[in-house]
């Protein structure tokens, strides 16, 4: 059982149960490393900026580069209008980055790579983004999926087509990040279940892969929470300044 | 090799041992979706609030309170820079018109020195002229006088020669005649 690669996915329930109205949101595991990632991303910014010194202490650092970070990722891709925005990428960054460094620790449990967070996070974005695009354009909003600069004759084709793409970007946001954390996970487990069986004698081989591959798995987090961020930033570009 | 061949081996059983045992993955179990929803919601919702209302004023506030400071310092570094450069320049043009001043001190003084010099030139040559005038004047009175001493005295030796060797008292005048008469010849030898 301790071995299988996936046993370190199951969910199970912290505490009494909790029921409403007949559905089950009891505390689980899920739940808490949820709380500790939040917990986690809060301590950071309060001891970075209790503070405020015109030198900036570490912690006060780390915090200035995350949001420097965020700022110029935001006005590189959906430019300035996208400001009000600022919070919710911020804190969306720092939540699926945090969760994802989480689950890098042992014993610890990976919230992202559960496909039902990534799919809430990827549809709310989602019709938020719709809604935003409808907001600012009206029933001009439809022009995306009608580019310019096309035949006439492959227009109904090419609008398909885009309709298509922009029903699936829930789901590629989604299946991308829990993917990628599910799959990390399972090699870093399936190389450490080869480090037990293989012994003294054969396990460096299959050692020296884990740390390789846990080296590759925190670059991996950084990198999946920043295409997480920076698409849902070309997302709201899209409604926010209407290319097409 | 060898170990490679174990490794393969080893996972291969492993891996049909592990898969067989569980089976599936516990991310399509339905079970607790809604759990982790309700979840999701309720703490991405509080960290949301706490990032947009508490941390992100406060970063922001600090990054502007930095970038406020630094552009102050600037421009107070600046205006100290204009300040000092103003004060060079007004520095410059003192010691400037201080040195204008001593040259013209120095040249008025040096002409006002030279006409002092000449005029105190010109008063002591008149002077030396003068007292040379006069010593002249002197000097040509006592050759004059010296002549006529020399007249009376050569005419009393000659009369005092002639009663010596004659015994005879010749006539004044007529030994005044012939002295006049050869002083006057030989007059001008010595004047």
């Amino acid at each position: 059982m301790a071995t299988n690669p996936m046993h370190q996915f199951n969910v199970y329930r912290i505490g009494p149960e909790i029921k409403i109205a007949g559905i089950d949101i009891s505390f689980t595991n899920a739940s808490l490393f949820m709380v500790i990632s939040a917990v986690f991303i809060c301590v950071l910014l309060f001891f970075g900026t209790r503070e405020k010194k015109l030198i900036p202490s570490k912690l006060q650092l780390i915090g200035e580069m995350f949001y420097n970070f965020i700022a110029k990722m935001i006005s590189d891709t959906a430019g300035s209008k996208a400001k009000p925005y600022f919070p919710f990428i911020f804190s969306l960054f720092m939540f699926v980055l945090f969760c994802n460094m989480v689950g890098m620790l042992p014993y610890s449990f990976t919230v992202t790579s559960h496909i039902i967070v990534t799919l809430i996070l990827a549809i709310f974005i989602f019709i938020a983004v719709t809604i935003i695009g409808f907001i600012k354009h009206g029933f001009g909003y439809l022009k995306l999926f009608v580019p310019s600069g096309v035949p006439i004759v492959l227009l109904p084709l090419i609008t398909v087509i885009e309709i298509i793409s922009y029903l699936s970007r829930p789901v590629s946001l989604s299946v991308r990040l829990f993917a990628n954390m599910m799959a990390g996970h399972t090699m870093l487990k399936v190389f450490g279940g080869f480090v037990i069986s293989l012994g003294l004698l054969g396990g460096w081989l299959p050692l020296s892969f884990s740390v390789a591959l846990t080296g590759l798995e925190i670059l991996v987090a950084f990198l999946q929470a920043y295409v997480f961020a920076i698409l849902t930033c070309i997302y709201l570009n899209d409604a926010l300044n209407l290319h097409h | 090799m060898k170990i490679v061949f174990v490794i393969l081996g080893a996972s291969l059983a492993i891996n049909i041992d592990l898969f067989a045992a569980e089976a599936g993955m516990p991310q399509l179990d339905p079970k607790y979706w809604a759990s982790q929803a309700f979840w999701l919601v309720l703490v991405f919702t509080l960290l949301y609030l706490a990032i947009s209302k508490l941390f992100i004023p406060k970063i922001k506030g600090n990054l502007e309170d930095r970038e406020n400071k630094i552009r102050n310092d600037i421009d107070e570094a600046n205006n100290l820079k204009e300040l000092s450069e103003k004060k060079q320049k007004e520095y410059n043009l003192v010691i400037e018109n201080a040195k204008k001043e001593v040259q013209k001190i120095l040249s008025e003084n040096k002409s006002k020195l030279n006409i002092e010099i000449e005029n105190k030139k010109k008063i002591i040559e008149k002077e030396i002229e003068e007292e040379i005038q006069k010593i002249q004047i002197e000097i040509k009175n006592l050759k004059k006088n010296s002549i006529n001493d020399i007249g009376k005295i050569s005419e009393e030796i000659a009369q005092k020669i002639i009663e010596e060797i004659s015994g005879d008292k010749l006539n004044e005048s007529s030994i005044k005649a012939a002295i006049s008469e050869t002083s006057k010849k030989n007059m001008d030898k010595y004047l």
